[in-house]
């Protein structure tokens, strides 16, 4: 009995299936060529994965090639050195997730609160600004303000007594990831605080009336009107990058560690340059990179899900 | 414009918290300001003094050996014409084309009980989390005929699932009454796309276009891998890529940097060079900017 | 709808322009021809009614390191095409790395005409890529006469017999006539030694006292500026500074990986030999003596060219080429007596020191035609008449009588103008040859083939001479010497495996040797400055840390044996036996 009613159920699917098709088929024909798309583009190149399981060598075809096996995730797995760049990598990441988060949505509230067009333009146009610098030059920056010697930083300290003689911030370990999310902070709050000042646009002005009608405050107003507006922007940019954990950058780290601190600077990428890339392993490289993909969708899907589960906005 | 200007924030009584509340954000605002402009204003002076000079150091916010050298070493560049009008053709191609085709696959997957919907987004968003690698990627770029071509600029990037994301997410937030009345009206897809959606979505394609825009302006990867031997595609960031690294090669062989003392610095170049790619940039973005800095003001209400 | 209109419109005029370029982009292409008065032709109007015009072959030429562009218009560059009818299109790396850029190549099956692959030209060999040379070399006696047949010997042995590249440095017609020192040596500033007295200085010991009393005299330069005693560059893949020292100070030429040892012909590291741990523990007791800059090991490359610029660092190891910017910096603010001389320190005296050796042919790289050129002959012609002895001359001086002037003996000289002009970066990139195919095959010292001028304009005795200072001057005539080399000993004894850390380029990257090699490094980087800082009563016990954690968390004799077997493959084929 119980199989009876599920194959019609399952035939009910189906027509209904067919049925939503046929209605649906201007959007249907319009998807045709979004998916050939992305299916050359994005996924006929990962039979390049196979790489990983080879010892590549560039110039042979893909399939003449010398077979390893997992060769190359054992190397890895195995590799203290990539569990400490692991390691690194995460605690980096998260630490710019949270700060990154909370300062460019601060920023845009804050924005929002400013009344006068022309301060609120030369704020936000000026605080995007060092998004265009590369890495070499704010690091070059970085590295003078934080100077033991002639930097900023030092001098204040030692002004306010907070210190008795100057910090080597790039000897020691513990400084590392602290200076590292500072940097991200000081080059992309403004440029990623953009696109939550477009979701703020949004949000309907009648809604602010309401609550001043309600005699609402700044603070309520904010608390009710305007973060719950960019609620789903938040979340979806939430899950999207917390399936960017693993890719915690490189020019920074690589930029800024030296010798005496590298058990703490050293990220995945600058791993597989190293190990990888610069000694022609491309296998390597691909390894790592299955690995982090692994990873990333392990935790989008996670992140989708508790979405899901709270009700909030999610990515599918 | 005046009314604007009073009218576009909230007001509130002058209370005790409320003036406490505006101290504090300028306070923060202001302080924000300098940090952020400091990085700019020390890349500019530095642009702007003599290279052999900088590298004592000590170069904060106003030149101490004054000199156009670094921008002449940047703009003497034989190809910088024909890089120009490149980049220039690729940024607006391309940010019209990717900014079209992908607001429309948002629109696709913003359809609410469309049957591939999540199919469909799904195989986007994983595109943003699987790498092919360096190597795969080149040969299908080979074997699609995309070397030394132009359209290498544009077709592999139309579409990006971020921004997609992005576009679909303000989408969602657009009440189903207008396009359903709109479909009870006889309106294909295509019209209610085009008509009503997206001068709704104008604030987060304002936002999408400043990305690609940027993107594109900025890649450089592209120009070398794909098109390095046809100096009719270079573009401008691969250009000033490779005067920066010709500069800095000071690492090179022994021999052949013999007879080369350099006057012009990789530091004092990268400056120049940073400060000459990012004008045309930056004066894009006011353009762009009253679609979402304008905030209540134009954001709900018809213009 | 009406701003779509005019979007349109700007995409409708921006793809024209393109397609536009792409288009006349085309017929530019392959044989460019230009006019024979040597102006520069953009090729493009009056190209049929010239009948006074000459093909000219162009070849493209992708060299895999980063390189300066030479603009198109530059003087000799157009002279030399002309005299020879053929011309090559110079690409250099930009933003990767010489083995993802080839490998890309490789997996792509298309190459440009000619390639210097760097470190990824084993790749290239084994790829198949680059034609065999062996056969058709006799027919290019420039080429040919550019190595000896004991050289060609060696470049075989490293390709099982045959020539599929021809390196191009490190080659001197006849014997070397350096005037200046641009390798690895301990520097000390003039002024110190002119304080002093201009002492003799031979070991590491009498290094650092002569370093310590000027610090003690002059804590302060003229300026009021802190005067720095030492600093250790460490800076990403520069920090060999940090660790290779030891070598030299043992007796041993800069083989880089490891030491050789003559009798044995095997390789053995050089971290744990007793001239490391004194040179490391006279390191700690600098460190602790204030003489170091306590910032050493964070500083950046550019942080550490600011402090030579400034004239405060009294001394440092270092390659030379490493801190030509800071040389051109002081002596452009007048501070001659901030620039440095090269000493070769050992640890006791009387220890003979290979500071001071011959350039090493390179038998791992070269300029190499590829198999997409359909031109293999005429581009090894092109390679051939680069080395015409008036080409070479073309390439060192420049234009007879605008470059440089010929006195009625037949001697090279320049002018006082012409001399300022060579000192122009500018005025160099647009005239002279210099920096054109500084990738192809060139002498690069010794004399020309007219037997008496030095075929680089500042090795010619009478410029080296003119070009000095008078601070210069004083100094070499202190210590009675004609040039920089002198303070150096000289020697060519260096073993046919020289330098053997050329052979680590060539490892698998997942072989143990290799993996060794990462490992050691790690261990190196971090200890050293641990040893170094560590206070005077740990110095001892942080060394035996470093040392334990050296001999037991690497692979050291893994790394040894692959250099010794290299080493050995090495004297099989420069004594013919492969």
């Amino acid at each position: 009995m119980k199989t009876e009613t599920s194959v019609i159920s399952a035939n009910k699917k189906k027509n209904q299936f067919i049925k939503d098709l046929r209605k649906q088929k201007t959007l249907v024909f319009m998807s045709i060529p979004f998916i050939l798309y992305v299916l050359v583009f994005s996924y006929l190149p990962l039979t390049g994965w196979l790489m990983a399981f080879q010892k590549y060598r560039p110039g042979k075809g893909l399939l003449d090639q010398e077979w390893s096996g997992f060769f190359q995730f054992k190397l890895l797995f195995q590799d203290e050195t990539f569990l400490r760049v692991l390691r690194n990598t995460l605690c980096m990441s998260l630490i710019n997730l949270t700060l990154g988060f909370i300062t460019a949505i601060g920023l845009a509230i804050l924005l929002n609160e400013v009344k006068s067009m022309r301060g609120k333009k030369f704020v936000q146009t000026v605080s995007y600004l060092p998004h265009f610098l590369s890495w070499i030059i704010v690091c070059g920056i970085i590295v003078d303000v934080l100077s033991p010697e002639t930097g900023i930083i030092n001098q204040l300290l030692l002004k306010l007594n907070i210190i008795n003689s100057p910090i080597n911030f790039f000897a020691e370990a513990k400084y590392f990831w602290g200076i590292v999310g500072a940097s991200n902070i000081w080059k992309e709050t403004g440029w990623n605080s953009i696109i939550y000042l477009a979701a703020i646009t949004s949000i309907s002005p009648e809604l602010y009336e309401a609550a001043s009608i309600d005699g609402a405050n700044r603070w309520h107003k904010i608390k009710h009107i305007v973060l719950p507006g960019i609620k789903p922007t938040v979340f979806i940019l939430l899950i999207m990058n917390i399936g960017n954990v693993l890719n915690a950058g490189f020019e920074v780290q690589y930029l800024l560690g030296n010798g005496m601190i590298q058990k703490v600077s050293q990220t995945i990428d600058i791993y597989v340059l190293k190990y990888g890339i610069s000694m022609n392993n491309f296998s390597l490289a691909t390894a790592a990179g299955i690995f982090k993909s692994v990873i990333s969708i392990s935790l989008i899907v996670i992140a989708n899900k508790a979405a899901k589960a709270a009700g909030e906005e999610r990515l599918f | 414009m005046k009314k604007q200007e009073k009218g576009h924030a909230p007001r509130y009584k002058a209370s005790f918290g409320g003036v406490m509340f505006d101290v504090i954000k300028w306070i923060i605002l202001i302080l924000f300001v300098i940090v952020t402009l400091y990085p700019v204003l020390n890349t500019l002076a530095v642009s702007l003094n003599d290279g052999m000079d900088t590298i004592r150091g000590g170069i904060y916010l106003i030149p101490r050996k004054f000199t156009w050298q670094n921008y002449l070493t940047v703009l003497r560049k034989d190809s910088l014409k024909i890089a120009t009008i490149v980049t220039v053709s690729r940024t607006v191609i391309g940010t019209v084309v990717q900014l079209f085709v992908t607001a429309m696959l948002a629109y696709i997957v913003s359809r609410k009980d469309f049957v591939f919907k999540k199919f469909l987004t799904i195989l986007y968003v994983l595109t943003m989390y699987v790498n092919a690698g360096l190597i795969p990627g080149y040969l299908l770029i080979k074997n699609l005929g995309l070397l030394n071509s132009f359209w290498v600029y544009i077709i592999p990037g139309m579409v990006s699932a971020f921004n997609m994301i992005v576009i679909r997410t303000f989408m969602n937030g657009i009440p189903d009454s207008l396009a359903e009345s709109a479909e009870v009206d006889g309106a294909g897809h295509m019209r209610i796309f085009i008509q009503i959606i997206l001068p709704l979505c104008k604030p987060v394609l304002a936002t999408v276009a400043l990305f690609i825009a940027v993107g594109q302006w900025n890649s450089w990867f592209d120009a070398m891998l794909y098109n390095s031997f046809n100096e009719n595609l270079t573009t401008l960031q691969y250009e000033l890529m490779k005067l920066l690294s010709s500069v800095s090669s000071q690492s090179g062989n022994i021999d052949a940097l013999k007879n080369t003392g350099s006057m012009v610095t990789p530091m004092s170049v990268r400056a120049a060079t940073t400060i000459v790619t990012s004008i045309p940039i930056i004066c894009l973005y006011p353009w762009l900017q009253r679609y979402f800095v304008a905030g209540l003001t134009i954001g709900g209400v018809k213009e | 709808m009406r701003k779509w209109g005019k979007l349109l419109s700007v995409v409708m005029v921006a793809s024209m322009l393109t397609v536009g370029m792409t288009g006349c982009g085309k017929d530019k292409n392959e044989n460019t021809t230009i006019a024979t008065e040597g102006n520069a032709a953009e090729g493009n109007a009056a190209e049929e009614d010239d009948t006074a015009e000459k093909t000219i072959r162009e070849y493209s030429l992708f060299v895999a390191t980063a390189g300066k562009e030479v603009p198109d218009d530059n003087r000799l560059y157009q002279q030399i095409t002309e005299k020879i009818g053929a011309k090559a299109k110079v690409t250099w790396l930009t933003g990767q790395t010489d083995k993802e850029r080839v490998g890309v190549m490789i997996a792509g099956g298309e190459y440009p005409d000619m390639i210097v692959g760097s470190n990824a030209t084993p790749d290239l060999v084994a790829a198949g890529a680059l034609v065999d040379l062996t056969d058709k070399l006799d027919n290019y006696p420039n080429l040919k006469k550019f190595r000896t047949d004991e050289e060609w010997n060696m470049i075989k042995g490293a390709n099982d017999g045959s020539i599929y590249y021809i390196p191009i440095f490190g080659k001197s017609n006849g014997d070397s006539m350096y005037v200046k020192h641009n390798d690895e040596a301990f520097w000390i500033q003039k002024r110190v030694l002119e304080w002093a007295n201009w002492p003799e200085i031979n070991t590491l010991d009498q290094y650092f006292d002569l370093i310590q009393g000027y610090l003690a005299a002059n804590p302060k330069d003229a300026e009021g500026q802190e005067n720095i005693g030492y600093e250790i560059l460490c800076d990403d893949w520069r920090w060999f500074c940090l660790e290779n020292p030891s070598q030299f100070l043992a007796g041993y030429a800069n083989d880089g990986a490891a030491i050789v040892d003559a009798d044995t012909k095997t390789a053995r590291n050089y971290d744990d030999i007793p001239e490391a741990k004194a040179y490391y523990s006279k390191l700690n007791e600098m460190y602790n003596a204030g003489v170091i800059d306590p910032e050493t090991f964070t500083m950046s490359y550019d942080q550490y060219i600011a402090k030579l610029s400034s004239g405060r660092v009294l001394g440092m190891v270092d390659q030379g080429w490493q801190f030509n910017d800071a040389v051109t910096s002081l002596v452009s603010q007048g501070k001659d007596d901030c620039t440095y001389v090269p000493l070769d320190l050992t640890i006791e005296e009387g220890v003979a020191t290979k500071y001071f050796t011959p350039a090493a042919l390179n038998v791992g790289d070269g300029i190499a035609i590829t198999t997409s050129c359909k031109d293999v002959d005429g581009a090894l012609q092109f390679l051939n008449d680069l080395l015409d002895p008036e080409v070479i001359t073309m390439r060192g001086w420049g234009e007879e009588g605008v470059d440089y002037m010929v006195d009625e003996n037949g001697m090279f000289y320049r002018t006082e103008e012409q001399r300022e002009n060579a000192k122009d970066s500018d005025w160099v990139n647009e005239n002279l040859a210099s920096t054109i195919y500084s990738y192809l095959p060139n002498y690069s010292s010794g004399l020309l083939f007219d037997g008496k001028n030095a075929v680089n304009p500042a090795e010619q005795p009478s410029e080296f001479r003119e070009g000095l200072s008078e601070y210069d001057k004083k100094v070499l005539d202190a210590y009675g010497y004609t040039k920089w080399t002198d303070f150096l000993t000289y020697t060519d004894d260096v073993g046919p495996w020289f330098p053997i850390y050329s052979a680590k380029n060539t490892w698998e990257s997942s072989s143990d040797a290799a993996i060794a090699a990462q490992k050691m490094e790690e261990v190196k980087r971090e200890w050293l400055p641990k040893v170094i800082m560590a206070s005077t009563d740990k110095v001892e016990d942080t060394w035996n840390k470093y040392m334990d954690k050296y001999h037991n968390d690497t692979n050291y004799k893994v790394f040894e044996d692959a250099l010794s077997e290299a080493v050995a493959e090495r004297i099989a084929i420069a004594e013919g036996n492969n």
